[in-house]
């Protein structure tokens, strides 16, 4: 079956900087796929581009097969876009805001109604029906660019961090839609600087930073791959810093390694036993973590930086 | 799914440049126009702007109805008793036609300056609307064609409330004067397309009222509307040839009159040649501020 995203040696570039400096990668029917890192990683360009709102510098870029420099309308009307600001037409009502971007979409009038009614129960928005935006929560803003992406039943979702600025409860009902799209066969490309929110919702991913592509696979894949089974988090004090330093590379030898971020200490192919006896050099339990390696764990292996600053 | 993992950062550059010529082609960008011709989208972008009007249609309604008419009182009852004209032409006679012009430059003008201005920069509506299949021309066409739709309206309210008048105060003499809405409509294109081409400049909203002031504000005195320009050196009745307020106020006298001759042709002329430079212009500034 061919990629729906299909993107080789992609480069955009704004003068002397390239936002996105030659990513290849393919996103396949039916899946979930994320591009994960931090802010300035090249993200929201590789999304402009795929929507065709910003051109490619270099490489190619095909989605649905076609080529996104020739086939801006084709494959617009073929995509949902959740960009990053909520950008909902403040002049208009919740229901007038679908039915006319239904109508960009060229949507008869018959089925964009039923798509509003049955979108804004999707996502649980019918009692606003009638509701100025700005009456809105921002977690229903959200929700109602999901509806008003969907508006055109499109064969793929763009989302562009979907929850970023939103509270938890927010945030949660959000990936509750998704994953429900998801469950329903929408293919879906997401961004997001939130490892937890790649690990819930992606099949696969790729890890981006300046640009570049860092890794790619399932999640699982990656953490296995790039930080192991466990992690060891310690959080000494300044004064015990060096000696647990001291410790950790006597202790774990050649199968680990240590990275260090602010003032927290990150040991790699650690053990239990370990675990408790940098517990007994910092003396209080609650400032040593022996955890399961998670995705921002990658990152840290990666680059040596934090996902989110 | 398992797929195979890079370790290390692919290596950088283009694989496959994309040459001057093709990226020409990119988008319906015409080759040597640097702008793709809009298409019917741009109406649908027109519709937007339309149904917000409609919504807010109690609101907007009023303003161009009092407007004229406070102008009316002030300059025809207050001012035009001392105004003595050559010829037998009473003040207010002489004024309507540029009321009619100047008011609905200001609607035009209004919306597509501010109006356009926040739905490109503050409210993400362009944002929102070329992410369907919709170009950056078509929602430049599709402001101007509405700012130019608003100048339309402005007229014909204007020319209701003169119609209205014309029992006391004999402002229209002519059936003819109905032909000033689709003379805004012209001029509003003009106006229109200024507008975008300024906004897709500007950096912030306080850079608006440079084109208001710079523009607009001398346009509305020097255009002829006020006062005959005979008696203006020769050099500001130049300057107002070159504006499109001029020709629309010349024309709406023309029609509001119903002295009306083939020399007015010439104002006629002015409107509909303009268009092609200003609306590409507008069309091509913007696509850069849009697409970059």
């Amino acid at each position: 079956m061919p990629a729906i995203i299909r993107a080789a040696g992609l480069v955009r570039a704004f003068g002397d900087f390239r936002a996105v400096d030659g990513i290849d990668f393919e996103v396949q029917e039916g899946e979930v796929f994320g591009m994960l890192g931090p802010n300035g990683a090249g993200k929201t360009s590789t999304i402009r581009m795929i929507s065709c709102v910003l051109p490619i510098t270099a490489g190619e870029l095909y989605v649905d097969g076609l080529d996104v420099r020739f086939h801006d309308r084709e494959i617009k009307a073929r995509l949902g876009v959740v960009s990053q600001e909520d950008s909902l037409d403040e002049d208009l009502s919740v229901a007038k805001n679908l039915a006319v971007y239904a109508r960009y979409y060229g949507v008869p009038r018959a089925v964009g109604r039923a798509r509003i009614t049955e979108g804004l129960a999707l996502m649980q928005l019918d009692d606003r029906r009638d509701a100025r935006i700005d009456e809105l929560s921002g977690g229903m803003k959200r929700r109602l660019v999901l509806a008003r992406a969907l508006m055109n039943d499109p064969r793929l979702l763009v989302l562009d961090e979907p929850t970023t600025g939103l509270d938890p409860q927010a945030r949660h009902l959000v990936w509750r839609k998704v994953r429900l799209l998801r469950e329903r066969g929408v293919t879906i490309l997401l961004s997001t600087h939130y490892m937890d929110e790649a690990e819930h919702l992606c099949d696969r991913l790729m890890i981006m930073d300046h640009g570049r592509q860092l890794a790619a696979g399932t999640p699982r894949a990656l953490i296995e791959q790039h930080a192991g089974r466990d992690v060891l988090e310690v959080h000494p004090t300044e004064a015990q810093r060096a000696q647990v330093l001291a410790y950790l590379t006597s202790a774990i030898g050649a199968g680990g390694r240590t990275d260090e971020i602010e003032d927290v200490i990150y040991a790699f192919g650690t053990n239990d036993e370990q675990a408790r006896r940098v517990a007994t050099i910092v003396g209080d339990p609650y400032r040593v973590h022996f955890r399961r390696a998670n995705l921002e764990d990658v990152f840290l292996t990666l680059t040596g930086r934090a996902l989110v600053e | 799914m398992t797929t195979t993992t890079a370790t290390r950062p692919p290596p950088p550059g283009p694989r496959t440049p994309v040459t001057g010529s093709t990226r020409r082609r990119e988008w319906g960008v015409v080759p040597g126009l640097g702008v793709a011709i809009p298409g019917r989208q741009s109406f649908t972008v027109w519709q937007r702007n339309c149904d917000v009007f409609l919504q807010l249609w109690k609101a907007e309604f009023i303003p161009p109805l009092l407007e004229p008419l406070i102008m009316f009182a002030a300059l025809g009852l207050g001012l035009g008793t001392y105004v003595q004209l050559t010829g037998d032409v009473e003040y207010m006679e002489f004024l309507g036609p540029g009321v009619i012009a100047m008011f609905s430059m200001f609607a035009a003008v209004f919306e597509g300056l501010w109006g356009a201005y926040f739905r490109l920069d503050k409210h993400g509506t362009y944002e929102a609307i070329l992410a369907t299949p919709t170009r950056p021309e078509e929602i430049t066409a599709g402001e101007i064609l509405w700012a130019a739709s608003r100048g339309a309206i402005n007229a014909a309210m204007i020319l209701l409330v003169m119609f209205a008048l014309t029992p006391v105060f004999g402002l229209v003499s002519s059936p003819l004067a109905i032909l000033a809405v689709p003379v805004a409509f012209l001029a509003g294109v003009s106006f229109g397309a200024l507008g975008q081409a300024y906004v897709s400049q500007a950096r912030s909203v306080s850079q608006l009222t440079y084109f208001f002031s710079l523009l607009v504000m001398p346009m509305f005195w020097f255009s002829g509307g006020f006062f005959p320009l005979d008696e203006f050196p020769a050099w500001a009745s130049t300057a107002a040839w070159f504006t499109p307020l001029y020709h629309a106020v010349e024309l709406n006298r023309a029609l509001v009159t119903g002295n009306i001759g083939w020399g007015d042709m010439e104002h006629l002329a002015w409107l509909v040649l303009v268009m092609p430079p200003l609306v590409w212009l507008a069309l091509w500034t913007m696509r850069r501020r849009i697409v970059g």
